[in-house]
């Protein structure tokens, strides 16, 4: 294991640096920025009707006439670049096996090495968890040591941002496991990045939709990833996501078996 | 026991044939010459073999064990060169050696691995994707034979390497047969399994079209034998023995009378040279000859060459 991990460093470690220093710088300036952006989105709302349902989608609340400068912070962990930075990094990190190395050739070498495939699954999900908590926990100092600056009552309560980091870890959970059964499924790692982001994208497309579309909000509501977080709420009742966090966890714990067991019983095949 | 064990194997890709009943046994300490032309079956095989592919049907086994079910045990004592190699862009010789004796739970690779290195002339320190082909084939090879594998798996491992680096790896494997380790090696080129291998087999159109030792191949195949005619002696008149297939003949009327053989014939020569293969004994044929008062008579070693290229011809032509 230890020497998996040796190469797993080796390959991710610089990455992982440029998507943790990334992260944390936008999740600072966001932090700085938001609540003096956010404080003139009342007359926005007016301007631009089109505003107002994508931040409801974006939230999953209606944020009603008057963003408080405190659901101005919610922004913060919905915003398009940061889920961009975790996601980017998750599919980029979990296409890497089996799809990265049957694409370049190396799974011959990596495959006829003296230890299981579930071993080389496990020690890349080692790696996987471990650099997404790298990259989270360094996005949310950024966002900590910054709310420093900003005005007390601007600032968000510690235990409700850390439950939000818990329901982003859910969220990279279910995307990560889901990226890893694509990829034990793919020859092409470009195929399997190609998917994941699509469906992603359509999650996305989805939530919007679901503002307008009573069909797209009976969909939105089970299959969309973004109706499992809402940093919203949890800001504005301080409410532990039991259920978002268990349906995540659930549907990420069920896609990472069986691409587990994909990725066992497949023939590989580099030629 | 064998080494390895094959039964009935077989292994499509979809509709696209892979092999077919495929039955193989390598006994330990062997060197064993898996032959075929492009496409045959020979690297699917050996995929099967290190667990990469799973069997349509059959069994393969080595060291007694599955190769599909029990990957890990078998591969601690395997080392294995795939046909195409491909390794880490990052990866030096040190590193890889490093993470080796990790995986592999043994004693530091690196000092034996570095001693391989040395003798297969390849720097330690230099990154994969600064390496020439040649070079980039001794890192696998040098990977594969560090741990001193009780079998040592091998698809077409001199490929781009140097006629000295082929002597080199060819002198490193006959020791390691003399210590009691099986070599399964898979190529194209006849002569260098000639040499080098005791048992072999030839796969085509995903079968096994022959299995046999070295020792016995060479008893079946022909010789080659270059006569040269007296200038005074009719070509006509010769009655050539039953065990003699003719493969190139003097020009009659500006054309080659028969020609079968890829020998290039002088062009000073090519109203008196006649190129055959000696199927049968070589002493009847001596006897034959000497009666006849040839000006020239020079009969080559058993060629497997000449034995095999009919399996090779006919696949092209089927091709």
């Amino acid at each position: 294991m230890l020497g998996l991990l040796q190469k797993i460093w080796v390959e991710v470690r610089w990455p992982v640096l440029f998507f943790s220093v990334g992260l944390s710088a936008i999740m600072s300036l966001l932090t700085a920025l938001l609540p003096k952006v956010l404080g003139n989105i009342d007359s926005m709302f007016d301007k631009m009707p089109m505003i107002r349902p994508l931040l409801t989608a974006l939230l999953g609340v209606d944020p009603g006439q008057q963003v408080s400068a405190q659901l101005s912070q919610a922004f913060l962990w919905v915003h398009p670049t940061v889920l961009t930075l975790v996601w980017a990094h998750e599919v980029m990190y979990c296409s890497r096996m089996p799809a990265g190395e049957v694409d370049r050739g190396t799974a011959d070498f990596l495959l006829c090495l003296p230890v299981s495939r579930w071993k080389l699954f496990l020690a890349e999900t080692v790696g996987w968890l471990v650099s997404g908590t790298c990259i989270i926990v360094c996005g949310y100092m950024g966002h900590l040591l910054t709310s420093l600056t900003v005005q007390p009552e601007m600032r968000l309560s510690v235990l409700h941002s850390l439950i939000v980091i818990v329901n982003l870890g859910a969220v990279y959970l279910a995307v990560g496991s889901f990226s890893f059964l694509i990829s034990t499924l793919c020859n092409r790692r470009g195929r399997a990045i190609g998917i994941v982001f699509t469906v992603l994208l359509a999650s996305f497309l989805l939530n919007f939709l679901a503002q307008f579309q009573d069909w797209a909000k009976l969909i939105s509501r089970w299959l969309s990833v973004m109706e499992y977080y809402r940093p919203a709420i949890i800001i504005q009742t301080g409410d532990f996501p039991w259920f978002d966090i268990g349906a995540l966890t659930t549907i990420s714990v069920l896609m990472w078996i069986a691409s587990g067991l994909v990725f066992r019983n497949r023939s590989i095949c580099t030629f | 026991m064998q080494t390895v064990d094959i039964a009935n194997l077989s292994r499509n890709y979809g509709s696209r044939r892979g092999i077919c009943n495929i039955n193989l046994t390598i006994a330990e300490g062997e060197i064993f010459g898996f032959l075929g032309p492009n496409g045959s079956g020979k690297s699917t095989t050996i995929r099967v073999l290190m667990g990469l592919l799973k069997a349509g049907s059959g069994t393969a086994r080595i060291f007694g064990k599955d190769c599909w079910n029990d990957g890990p045990a078998i591969r601690r004592e395997v080392g294995y060169v795939a046909g195409d190699v491909r390794l880490y862009p990052w990866l030096t010789v040190r590193l890889a050696l490093s993470m080796l004796s990790k995986i592999r739970g043994m004693r530091d690779l690196r000092a034996s691995g570095i001693k391989l290195a040395d003798s297969f002339r390849v720097e330690p320190d230099l990154p994969f994707r600064k390496m020439s082909r040649g070079n980039r084939q001794k890192v696998a090879l040098l990977l594969a034979l560090a741990h001193s594998p009780k079998l040592i798996v091998l698809d077409e491992p001199t490929s781009g390497l140097d006629p000295l680096m082929q002597d080199t790896l060819m002198t490193c494997l006959r020791e390691l047969a003399t210590r009691g380790h099986t070599v399964m090696i898979s190529s194209h080129t006849i002569s260098e399994v000639e040499t080098l291998c005791d048992h072999i087999a030839i796969v085509r159109d995903g079968r096994i079209v022959e299995d046999s030792t070295i020792k016995r191949l060479q008893a079946q195949a022909p010789r080659q034998v270059v006569v040269t005619l007296r200038a005074d002696q009719p070509l006509e008149a010769l009655q050539w023995p039953n065990d003699l297939l003719v493969c190139y003949l003097p020009r009659k009327n500006g054309e080659p009378f028969k020609s079968r053989t890829t020998t290039p014939v002088p062009t000073s020569c090519q109203d008196r040279t006649c190129i055959l293969e000696l199927i049968g004994s070589s002493a009847s044929f001596i006897a034959w000859a000497a009666a006849q008062n040839f000006d020239d008579i020079m009969i080559g070693p058993p060629s497997l060459e000449m034995l095999f290229r009919p399996y090779y011809e006919s696949h092209q032509e089927s091709e």
